[in-house]
């Protein structure tokens, strides 16, 4: 049985659509990343599923049951995180956490849920009103997961969250994902998505553009990696011949370029340049950032999908987490595509 | 079960509006002037049911309903707009408990605070009268009670068809200004067409069933009944908008709505009918509240 399984589902203001004819089956257990620019539909499509509005066509199920008809037993198995909410002010943490629990039955103690989210238990007990942006952030996600839902849906978790706090969010998504919780995820920002999802779906402008893992994007996007490799001179050797390679450009000051989308090919493109009596300097492999899927996909600029420098938390982390200095921004993809690596390796 | 969770968890919050507090705290200050003069007095000659009066105008014309709208108009438009409405739904409630929470509690601080103040009144009026007429004083008690939940349901009613903040506060403030200024004015307007003069000191018994059917209206004239002496509105529109000769006004009572009919009162202009419209008013606009909340897109 899927977690999300939505059929044509389309919502439209007026001649508007926010979400037009979407196809997408979420298999249970999978961690899965919603990604688009800003008011692509990432909410209006976690709006759908939670009956917050109405679909103008098509339909959802959610965990098997209907969006529409079986509303109670969709939110009773399903932890949300929405984006850009407020909470009780006049309440403290504790009674939101105390709250979550009598609603959802829920049998976690509110110590472990603080400490899971990484909120102090001083914090706990002061009003949410005084709280900033990131502990109310903390605080909604312990309250997602009370009762240990079958689906977490969060929609831009990152928000408002500090580098510390981005990375304790994706260790719970790991942990609920080895738990069996399916994991539904809508965010702005690449790194993050790459990071803990074993699929992707791209939307735009109210589209699903594609679904696949993060290397099947990679392959298919036809934005291939890249061997670059440092030679003393002009290489004789044809290395376009080589399975699996798309393409080889040679530069005048003797750096070479093969692109290619079988990974196994890097390696006899080598061999060949070795082989051919060619002095290797160096080499490097080059793996294409997510922005480069986005825009052979959605035909936009990747910039666009930023949205701003200060909005890509991952990215300043990254320029905290080391010294400075220009290395650093050319280490943030690098760290980027290893995580991306290794997740959708597993 | 699920919207009695959400019903504590709101009272919590409501009755911690420093807001209505504030506005109650002027209301109990001028309670406080209205014993305190009272005490220099001599009240032997005063009808205990005078205190009435002087609670219907500052209270129940005006600061009751004004607390009431306040109460309630944020009540579900406020979750709506801060998004913490998703929190809920993701928390399992269902937007029937949403609505039915929100409005057993947003209705019941209004219940606490009307208590409080027919409580103080009935006090203030055994401390004041040798003999109080305590059943005159029950009823006015049940029918001012009714009075602010019938503008908190509105308010909630508001509140659940509107899309912001600032729509609700003008579907509470306009809903004050229709009740006060405009649906007598209205009234004697349909009096003109029908009859072909504005209403005089004997008026038709419809001419009174419409009036009583604003809220605000049914409590004047049923507490005005009670008090055995009629009781202006903020706006005196029957010295404006009604053809009542001036002599009527030396003797006020005379403008008793028991005194403007000939013959019988018939049973919608008895004093429990206002009971009746009061209770209709609590009832509809949760209804069309709900109804409308149900079938909205909440984004």
């Amino acid at each position: 049985m899927a977690a999300i399984e939505t059929r044509n589902l389309t919502k439209r203001y007026g001649d508007d659509a926010a979400l037009e004819g979407l196809e997408l089956t979420v298999d249970e257990g999978e961690v899965f990343g919603f990604l688009g620019p800003n008011g692509a539909g990432k909410t209006t499509t976690i709006d759908l599923l939670l009956d917050f509005i109405r679909p103008t066509d098509g339909s959802a199920t959610v965990l098997g049951h209907d969006t529409q008809d079986e509303t109670d037993a969709v939110r009773d198995r399903v932890g949300i995180l929405p984006d850009g909410f407020d909470l009780w002010e006049r309440s403290s943490g504790y009674r939101h956490l105390e709250f979550a629990l009598a609603s959802k039955g829920g049998s976690e103690s509110p110590e472990a849920l603080l400490d899971r989210v990484g909120l102090d238990r001083a914090d706990a007990e002061r009003p949410v009103g005084d709280y900033s942006k990131g502990m109310a952030q903390r605080l909604a996600m312990a309250m997602a997961l009370v009762g240990d839902p079958d689906l977490l849906i969060l929609d831009e978790p990152s928000s408002g969250l500090d580098p510390h706090g981005i990375r304790t969010f994706q260790e719970i998504i790991r942990e609920e994902a080895t738990d069996g919780t399916t994991v539904f995820f809508s965010s702005h920002i690449l790194g993050q998505v790459s990071a803990v999802c074993d699929r992707v779906g791209i939307l735009d402008d109210g589209d699903l553009v594609t679904v696949d893992t993060i290397a099947g994007l990679r392959e298919r996007s036809g934005v291939g990696s890249s061997l670059v490799v440092d030679v003393a001179e002009e290489p004789v050797v044809d290395l376009g011949e080589i399975d699996g390679v798309t393409d080889v450009t040679v530069r005048q000051d003797g750096r070479l370029r093969v692109t290619y989308a079988d990974p196994a090919a890097k390696a006899l493109a080598l061999h060949r340049l070795v082989d051919s009596g060619a002095t290797i300097v160096d080499f490097d492999v080059e793996e294409p950032t997510l922005e480069d899927l986005f825009t052979a996909f959605t035909g936009t600029d990747a910039d666009s999908v930023q949205a701003g420098e200060s909005s890509d938390e991952l990215g300043r982390a990254r320029h905290r987490a080391t010294d400075g200095g220009a290395r650093v921004d050319s280490s943030g993809p690098d760290r980027a595509r290893a995580d991306a690596e290794t997740e959708v390796g597993r | 079960m699920s919207s009695t969770l959400i019903a504590r968890k709101d009272f919590e919050d409501a009755i911690r509006s420093r807001l209505v507090w504030a506005v109650m705290g002027v209301f109990l200050f001028l309670m406080a002037l209205v014993a305190v003069s009272a005490s220099t007095q001599d009240l032997s000659e005063v009808e205990p049911t005078q205190l009435i009066v002087t609670v219907t105008n500052i209270g129940g014309l005006l600061f009751i309903p004004i607390v009431s709208l306040i109460v309630g108009y944020m009540a579900i438009v406020g979750e709506r707009q801060s998004g913490s409405l998703r929190v809920l739904f993701g928390l399992s409630h269902s937007r029937w408990d949403v609505f039915v929470g929100k409005f057993v509690s947003r209705l019941g601080v209004v219940f606490v605070a009307t208590l409080l103040t027919v409580a103080l009144t009935v006090g203030m009026a055994v401390a004041m009268f040798d003999s109080v007429p305590l059943g005159t004083y029950l009823g006015y008690s049940v029918l001012t009670i009714l009075l602010g939940l019938a503008f908190a349901a509105i308010a909630v009613g508001v509140s659940a068809v509107s899309t912001s903040r600032m729509q609700a506060m003008g579907g509470a403030i306009g809903s004050y200004v229709v009740f006060s200024l405009i649906w007598h004015p209205l009234v004697a307007g349909v009096h003109y067409l029908l009859e072909g003069s504005m209403p005089g000191l004997e008026a038709p018994e419809w001419y009174f069933l419409l009036l009583r059917l604003n809220p605000l209206d049914a409590y004047r004239q049923v507490s005005s009944e009670l008090a055995s002496e009629f009781i202006w509105g903020i706006i005196g529109m029957e010295s404006i908008v009604e053809d009542i000769p001036d002599a009527a006004f030396e003797n006020p009572d005379t403008l008793l709505v028991s005194n403007r009919v000939s013959g019988d009162l018939p049973f919608y202009l008895s004093d429990w009918f206002a009971a009746v419209v009061l209770l209709v008013w609590i009832v509809v606009p949760l209804a069309i509240g709900y109804w409308r909340f149900d079938g909205a897109d909440l984004n």
